[in-house]
């Protein structure tokens, strides 16, 4: 096709546009609010998502290792029957546990990290165990406990302070830590860790759902503007078919026309979000604490509404015209 | 002469319109021609004539090939309508022009407009667009008329603005389809006046009509259609 006639066809369909202009404030009207409310959808989805993520931070794990501490308090002198290691004061000898120093204790921890799911891994001492339960007790109760200062008084043994990248994946990921040698036991919250992934796919399907069905209904108000301008300018379109004009010719102005409603809808859409994000944050912000600032999401969610707008022009009008011409877009003569 | 079966334009000489044994039954039933032999040639000006239900408006829709014949040949303008395809249509319809009864011209769209848009279908550029139109306003008598609106023109102003647009492309062949049908019997000695002087420059004319005082007066060949036959094919003062 020529470039004149391109430009000839472009300017149809923005001609089309306002002459049809009732029509086309209807059908922005309608696209605007599918647009928000998909916005909306995707904002709280991308905020809940967030919110998630940093209370998956939180949700860490604790594998505590099978150290001297572990082996104080009875766990490993029991298992042995026979040996000629020379026990401490204590009565432990250094068979008795698989972490005898904090380089082993170190070299487990890296262990831990090559394990796929973990995001990172974090050494806690026996004394940096004791310090962090201490500092979480009551001024009045620290007191009871500062015995557990002294030497070989720390109960705790060191640990493996490690967080996930899929909380989905949280109970194997725990399954193959336990597996992993020197490891004693492991603290986690497994229960928050599975609420937490079924809030968040919850939200991401809650969220592709709405989506779907508003594009469909996009597309359909579209289609039907499309229908609408398509009867009013029937005799156009059978004069066109009796000089000759081929049916992307016929086509074209509709197609623009269909692009220009899907444009208009987005950019307003864009603006409404921005206006009604604004005033929700402010209120949000106050109970909630943060949200994500829209500056963060405006290109995505212009992107994602010029996407819908114009997939949404083209397919309908494409549909509609292509219907029309095969059926009845040749009969000029009977109009 | 021999025509390409499959295709387009390669033997561009008489005759441009040819039926061989060409029937039409809709699905409805109705038998609307059955068994039509006719050639015209190029250059040549035909009347057809009969009256309602005759079969002239399936005759001229196969030739526009908006309908497809179920039997028989159809060649026109060197193309082959009945293995022609869907999207080969748009390049026979540019070979001709067509005038309809009720005028159709686009009521939003000025005198100029209505016939310039027909070239910007071929894809014309509007230097080409404004020298053409120009001309075929003046070839109609409308020169003066081309920012006038549809509305404030005579019904044979019209006509001859419908005129004027199926001429702009240069066509080898005007189809005119009762062209004379909403105008007064004046205006319509004048239609037909200039569509003979069309046809004298080489363009072929093939024209319905009922007014069987113009096809005497103008005594151009006759095709006359009864019952999806051809009953007569003679010349108006034979009439």
């Amino acid at each position: 096709m020529k470039f004149s006639s391109v430009r000839y066809l472009v300017k149809e369909g923005v001609k089309n546009t306002w002459t049809n202009r009732l029509m086309t404030i209807a059908s922005v009207g309608v696209l605007i609010a599918c647009m928000v409310i998909i916005g909306v959808a995707a904002i709280i989805s991308e905020n809940v998502n967030v919110a998630m993520g940093n209370l998956e931070k939180q949700n860490v794990v604790m594998a505590y290792m099978k150290d001297y501490s572990w082996a104080l308090y009875g766990n490993g002198a029991d298992n042995k029957t026979e040996s000629d290691e020379t026990a401490d004061k204590n009565g432990i000898r250094p068979s008795d546990y698989v972490i005898h120093n904090e380089k082993e204790a170190k070299a487990l921890c890296d262990k831990i990290a090559k394990l796929s799911n973990v995001a990172s891994v974090e050494f806690v001492s026996s004394e940096e165990g004791l310090k962090t339960a201490t500092e979480s007790m009551l001024e009045s109760q620290k007191e009871y406990f500062t015995f557990l200062e002294g030497e070989g008084e720390n109960p705790l043994p060191c640990a493996a302070k490690v967080s996930m990248k899929d909380m989905s994946l949280f109970g194997q990921t725990v399954k193959e830590i336990e597996k992993l040698e020197g490891i004693d036991v492991i603290q986690s919250n497994s229960g928050l860790a599975e609420k937490l992934s079924a809030i968040k796919q919850g939200v991401t399907v809650a969220g592709a759902w709405i989506i779907a069905i508003l594009m469909i209904i996009s597309l359909v108000i579209v289609s039907n503007t499309i229908r609408v301008t398509m009867y009013t300018r029937k005799l156009e379109i059978s004069i066109m078919k009796a000089v000759g004009a081929t049916d992307s010719f016929v086509r074209i102005p509709f197609i623009v026309e269909g692009m220009l409603i899907g444009l208009i809808s987005a950019l307003f859409a864009e603006g409404l979000l921005y206006c009604c994000y604004r005033i929700a944050t402010e209120t949000i912000i106050k109970t909630f604490g943060e949200v994500i600032p829209f500056g963060v999401m405006a290109w995505q969610l212009l992107a994602l509404f010029v996407i819908i707008g114009i997939a949404s022009g083209v397919i309908g009008s494409v549909i509609i015209i292509s219907k029309y011409l095969r059926k009845e877009g040749s009969e000029f003569a009977a109009i | 002469m021999e025509y390409v079966e499959q295709g387009f334009n390669v033997a561009q000489s008489s005759p441009i319109i040819e039926f061989r044994g060409v029937s039409k039954t809709y699905q409805t039933g109705t038998h609307a021609l059955e068994d039509v032999n006719i050639k015209i040639n190029s250059g040549e000006f035909v009347f057809v004539v009969g009256s309602s239900g005759a079969g002239k408006s399936t005759f001229m829709k196969l030739i526009m090939r908006e309908e497809k014949a179920n039997t028989g040949k159809i060649l026109v303008n060197g193309f082959d309508l009945t293995s022609m395809k869907r999207k080969s249509v748009p390049m026979l319809r540019r070979t001709m022009g067509i005038v309809f009864q009720d005028f159709r011209l686009i009521p939003n769209m000025n005198v100029f407009d209505n016939v310039a848009f027909a070239m910007h279908v071929v894809g014309a550029d509007s230097r080409n667009i404004r020298r053409e139109v120009t001309k075929a306003l003046s070839l109609v008598g409308l020169g003066h008329k081309a920012r006038s609106m549809p509305n404030q023109l005579s019904g044979g102003e019209q006509q001859r603005v419908g005129l004027a647009r199926a001429l702009v492309n240069s066509p080898d062949l005007i189809i005119a389809d009762e062209p004379t049908g909403n105008v007064d019997p004046n205006m319509s000695y004048e239609i037909v006046s200039l569509l003979t002087e069309i046809n004298k420059r080489g363009t072929t004319v093939l024209m319905v009509t009922h007014d069987h005082n113009l096809v005497r007066d103008f005594n151009h060949r006759v095709i006359m259609l009864d019952g999806g036959k051809i009953v007569a094919d003679n010349f108006g003062g034979d009439l």
